[in-house]
């Protein structure tokens, strides 16, 4: 049953998440506080994300769901003033001293961005974008690039045509690519920040499917705003608003009548008064 | 409403000859200025003007010495510049992560810019000439078109590179690419375009100068090729300038012209090939 966060939404996670309960999570947020400069983006933030499923980040736009994926992939230090306190653990370690060399910790924590952004050059190309500095033959290359565009999805579209431009493909598939070519890094967790927003219902749909196949294998971390969406898809729901994570537990509990006021208004009419 | 409509319209239509008037102007002084080059100096251009060497200070033989001079002194400056131009680009857009370091560093760069043509060649000839000794050198004239051209072309590439998306470097970076790599594989090919036209802007500009090499690089006559980094080249511009200086001789106003005309050439090669390279560079961007 969901609780309020004050009551420390990260046991209430854990322990309601059955199975994946008594799995080491893959990710594991304690006290934690993000500023940009002197401005408190997220405050005391307790997070548990399990080791397989979807755990869908709703709330307004500006309640703090991006800084937190952005966290995660440790992009936020490209921002120059951006900062954090608390603890974080990644895959067993911590966010900071864990990864001294922060391409390793990349590499395990895929992320797909909101806006499908392909690389000017070809399908193939981009599958194994991050993989240049490897040296893999043509034959793994190619089984690389073969396997990660099934992964997404999008094999059966674009297999004749590897070496064309991949922005010759529609939005839903450079997004679907854009997805492909993070799997080409065999991540451990994948950071979805709202990969649906740009594209159509159909193509939509078709990442959702993509998606929730890909949870069976890995733990997917996604914001969105769609609340059908979260519905159709999330393991686990966290709802955060202004900075705080106001609620969280699985889907079931937080879309029922359990789920605290603030949590059924923001579910049903998509307002917070935070 | 009919009177508001009106006036509108008439504001519309004073704006309109306004902007018409200033491409007319703008569009005519150019066109004088080339068609006058091209007539005058089209008399004096021929094969033999082109590789023959000056004789009798100029006023008879050809400018042959003087387009290699002005060829070797930019290209040198091109290659000194390039890489500092470059590399404090790649700075300022991908590791200077202080605002107020950016705002400084584009300060510099502009106040570096606005500094006259003269000061360069003053800085060179007691820098260079009569600290360090060096005497008049073409490799000095180009450290000093190089320091000349380099708020140019620096600025030319940190815009190019503000035109990257930024959601390339950051898909870069989210797939595990270090920042070297983000630089080497996204932001310089995202930006050769620019890179590539603002130097060949910025040589265009630094081959037809004259006051920063006149006192340091060159010799108004009776030089040749340069057989070291120390000695003397002849130029176009200082060609030009010496010539004009005789221009009640027929004869040397003659080949002040044809020489200018080669000098427009040389500068619409460079911007000519600047364009070609966007496009094809465009092309490889979009294919």
């Amino acid at each position: 049953m969901p609780q309020p966060s004050s009551q420390n939404p990260m046991l209430t996670l854990v322990s309601n998440a059955g199975e994946t309960a008594r799995q080491t999570p893959a990710i594991s947020i304690q006290n934690f506080n993000a500023y940009y400069g002197e401005n408190c983006i997220l405050s005391e933030i307790e997070l548990d994300i399990a080791p397989t499923g979807i755990t869908c980040l709703i709330g307004p736009s500006g309640a703090g769901k991006s800084t937190i994926l952005r966290t995660l992939n440790r992009i936020h230090e490209d921002a120059g003033d951006a900062h954090f306190t608390g603890s974080i653990q990644v895959l067993g370690r911590d966010l900071m001293s864990g990864y001294p060399d922060v391409t390793e910790l990349r590499r395990r924590v895929g992320m797909v961005f909101q806006t499908p952004c392909v690389f000017p050059q070809s399908i193939a190309e981009n599958v194994v974008f991050g993989l240049r500095g490897k040296k893999l033959s043509r034959a793994e290359t190619r089984k690389i690039v073969a396997e990660s565009l099934k992964a997404a999805a999008l094999w059966d579209e674009v297999s004749r045509r590897l070496d064309q431009s991949a922005l010759s493909l529609s939005l839903g598939q450079q997004q679907r690519l854009c997805i492909a070519r993070a799997l080409a890094m065999s991540p451990e967790v994948l950071l979805l920040d709202e990969p649906t927003a740009s594209v159509d219902p159909v193509s939509a749909r078709a990442i959702e499917d993509l998606v929730t196949s890909l949870s069976q294998t890995m733990a997917i971390v996604m914001v969105t705003h769609n609340i059908a969406q979260t519905k159709r898809i999330a393991d686990q729901v966290v709802f955060i608003c202004d900075g705080h994570v106001v609620e969280s537990g699985k889907k079931t509990d937080m879309f029922s009548k359990r789920s605290s006021e603030k949590t059924r208004t923001y579910l049903t009419e998509e307002f917070c008064d935070c | 409403m009919t009177r508001r409509l009106s006036s509108r319209a008439l504001t519309e239509i004073i704006f309109a000859s306004t902007i018409r008037a200033a491409l007319f102007i703008c569009t005519a002084v150019l066109l004088f200025l080339i068609g006058t080059v091209l007539w005058r100096g089209g008399n004096a251009i021929s094969l033999s003007f082109l590789i023959s060497p000056a004789t009798d200070f100029g006023k008879s033989g050809g400018i042959l010495y003087q387009w290699i001079g002005s060829v070797i002194i930019a290209g040198t400056a091109a290659i000194f510049v390039l890489p500092v131009a470059l590399g404090t680009a790649v700075y300022r857009h991908s590791y200077q992560r202080s605002g107020k370091g950016r705002e400084a560093l584009d300060t510099a760069l502009y106040a570096l810019n606005a500094i006259p043509s003269v000061t360069y060649g003053i800085f060179g000839l007691i820098f260079f000439v009569n600290i360090l000794g060096t005497g008049l050198s073409w490799m000095v004239g180009s450290i000093i078109l190089a320091v000349m051209m380099l708020p140019t072309l620096t600025l030319a590439c940190v815009q190019t590179m503000q035109a990257i998306p930024a959601l390339y470097g950051e898909n870069a970076l989210a797939l595990g690419l270090s920042k070297g790599e983000v630089v080497r594989r996204v932001t310089l090919p995202q930006s050769a375009q620019g890179i590539v036209t603002g130097l060949l802007i910025a040589l265009a500009r630094a081959i037809g100068e004259t006051a920063p090499i006149m006192f340091i690089a060159t010799a108004f006559s009776g030089v040749t090729l340069p057989r070291s980094a120390f000695e003397p080249v002849a130029t176009l511009p200082t060609h030009i300038l010496a010539l004009a200086q005789q221009s009640t001789d027929p004869a040397a106003l003659k080949n002040a012209w044809g020489a200018s005309l080669t000098l427009i050439m040389l500068a619409a090669m460079l911007s000519g090939l600047a364009f070609i390279l966007r496009l094809k560079f465009s092309k490889v961007r979009y294919r």
